[in-house]
């Protein structure tokens, strides 16, 4: 089988066959993104250089092929920050950080420091952009054109949001909705409801967030929400807030555009408004990592990594004739709970030519991918298995 | 024949200039509102830097570096993107044109 993907990173671009794989994946959108071909921004230096497609500073894409298997690693892990990072300088010393705890009997602000006192908890979850798969899409859509490559799967560790709600006495009656505000810099001259990052989830899903200080088991970096975050296991990154200084239990959602109008899903062509769906809990979805492009006669083994969004997988399919048959992969790894995602695998015997390959995955409840998703306006929550599936050429 | 000539080269000559004169003031006009903004918009250098018009901000993307064609700002600024608000129905569609010519062309210098 032709290794396409373990080119070295470092070297992936310079070579034509990583312009030629990079051009495949990449689309012609208007919002269409070049391979990453200098160095990455200064806030991200760390990551691994040649892993990604850079839609802008502030949108790294993972390569298809990049993702890791169970576990994304933090130097592979996409970034999607809708404002800038802070910087350490402004972030100061994390255990000093302080979070604003409202809408609670005894609301208070915390340090990092008595959070990592009060309790723990690890969870494994999808961290997945609202917009991974809106190059997909056949209409013009605004943002980045990412395929598959915002997401994935990360540990996460903190303390339960349920845990300090029951420490400052619990939530206060009428409370409806879990609000975080993220602590980055508005600048002047702008309403900050227009810009600032704030995003009310139901408050059920508390009883699943934690406040968490460390990704991967590594002090949580600042390019992904240091010191501290909001995760809440199961939703679109967008309402897991970065450098969270305020979580309140409110009875309103907030006031923030981001909220109001954006990350809402409605028919291309309207606007967004308040009483449409927002980008919450995920749905289920499945991609081929491997093979991507080539392959040779015989036995090639075709890998991936499916999620349930909320819930557990039930079975992971595979297609090599574009979704004429269908064959049931088996799960490789540990089951990292409901949130997480898992990787698949199935062996396959492909004949020379051309063969359209794809996975669909099922949960306990019966949700499944759709063959095709239908369009929405910005682009949103695309988890059609059709558009997913890669041409792999056997020779 | 000649005049014929003459006249088709003036025609076509003051065609161009027209379209020329038209453009540069879509672009000043672009460049007004990036500057400036236009009704409920902020101008556009609260977030952005661009270099042409003395933008600074930093809070969205560089568009120095972005170097962003004309159709994605335009479906940027119509649609919003991320934490940007759309302006779809703040800006006419000639205002959003006209942002759009005056990014794409002074970002890709």
């Amino acid at each position: 089988m032709k290794e396409n993907l373990r080119i070295p990173r470092r070297h992936f671009l310079v070579g034509a066959a990583g312009t030629a794989y990079a051009g495949a994946l990449l689309g012609t959108g208007t919002g269409a993104a070049f391979a990453q071909d200098g160095d990455l921004p200064d806030y991200v230096a760390w990551k691994e250089p040649g892993a990604f497609i850079q839609h802008s500073a502030n949108t790294l894409e993972t390569m298809r092929g990049e993702i890791g298997s169970v576990v994304t690693p933090n130097d592979l892990l996409f970034v999607r920050n809708n404002l800038p990072s802070l910087t350490e300088e402004e972030a100061g010393e994390a255990d000093a950080w302080e979070v604003s705890v409202e809408g609670v009997a005894e609301p208070r602000a915390l340090t990092v420091a008595e959070l990592k006192a009060m309790d723990i908890e690890q969870v494994a979850s999808v961290l997945q952009c609202s917009g991974n798969g809106r190059g997909f899409f056949e209409h013009e859509t605004s943002g980045s054109q990412w395929l598959t490559g915002a997401a994935g799967n990360v540990i996460w560790t903190g303390v339960p949001v349920a845990s300090v709600v029951e420490a400052l006495g619990g939530a206060v009656d009428g409370a409806q909705w879990m609000t975080g505000t993220g602590g980055e810099n508005i600048p002047d001259g702008i309403d900050p409801l227009t810009v600032m990052v704030e995003r009310s989830v139901p408050i059920a899903s508390h009883q699943q967030a934690i406040l968490a200080w460390e990704l991967n088991g590594e002090p949580l970096p600042l390019a992904h929400g240091g010191p501290l975050r909001l995760v809440v296991p199961g939703y679109y990154g967008v309402n897991n807030i970065k450098h969270i200084k305020r979580l309140a239990f409110t009875e309103e959602e907030s006031q923030a555009n981001i909220q109001q109008s954006g990350y809402r899903v409605r028919e291309v062509g309207e606007s967004g408004a308040p009483d449409q769906p927002s980008m919450f809990d995920m749905s289920v979805k499945s991609w081929v990592t491997h093979p991507l492009m080539d392959a040779s006669t015989g036995r090639v083994l075709i890998s991936g990594v499916a999620l349930g969004g909320t819930e557990t997988l039930e079975r992971i399919e595979v297609s090599t004739d574009g979704g004429a048959s269908w064959s049931e992969a088996r799960f490789t790894g540990p089951d990292l709970g409901p949130f997480a995602w898992r990787s698949f695998v199935i062996a396959a015997d492909l004949s020379p030519g051309t063969h359209r390959i794809a996975s669909r995955a099922t949960t306990v409840s019966g949700a499944t991918q759709p063959e095709e998703f239908s369009a929405n306006h910005r682009g949103y929550g695309h988890n059609g298995w059709s558009d997913h599936g890669v041409d792999v050429t056997v020779s | 024949m000649k005049c014929f000539l003459r006249a088709f080269v003036f025609a076509t000559a003051a065609m161009t200039v027209g379209a020329q004169a038209a453009e540069d003031s879509a672009d000043n006009l672009g460049k007004q509102i990036f500057q400036e903004g236009s009704g409920e918009m902020p101008a556009c250098s609260v977030c952005h830097t661009l270099s042409d018009a003395g933008g600074t901000g930093e809070i969205g993307p560089n568009l120095d570096d972005m170097m962003p064609d004309s159709d994605r700002v335009r479906v940027a600024v119509h649609d919003g993107v991320g934490v940007m608000p759309a302006y779809g129905e703040g800006l006419s569609a000639a205002e959003i044109d006209a942002v759009a010519s005056y990014v794409s062309s002074v970002s890709r210098h």
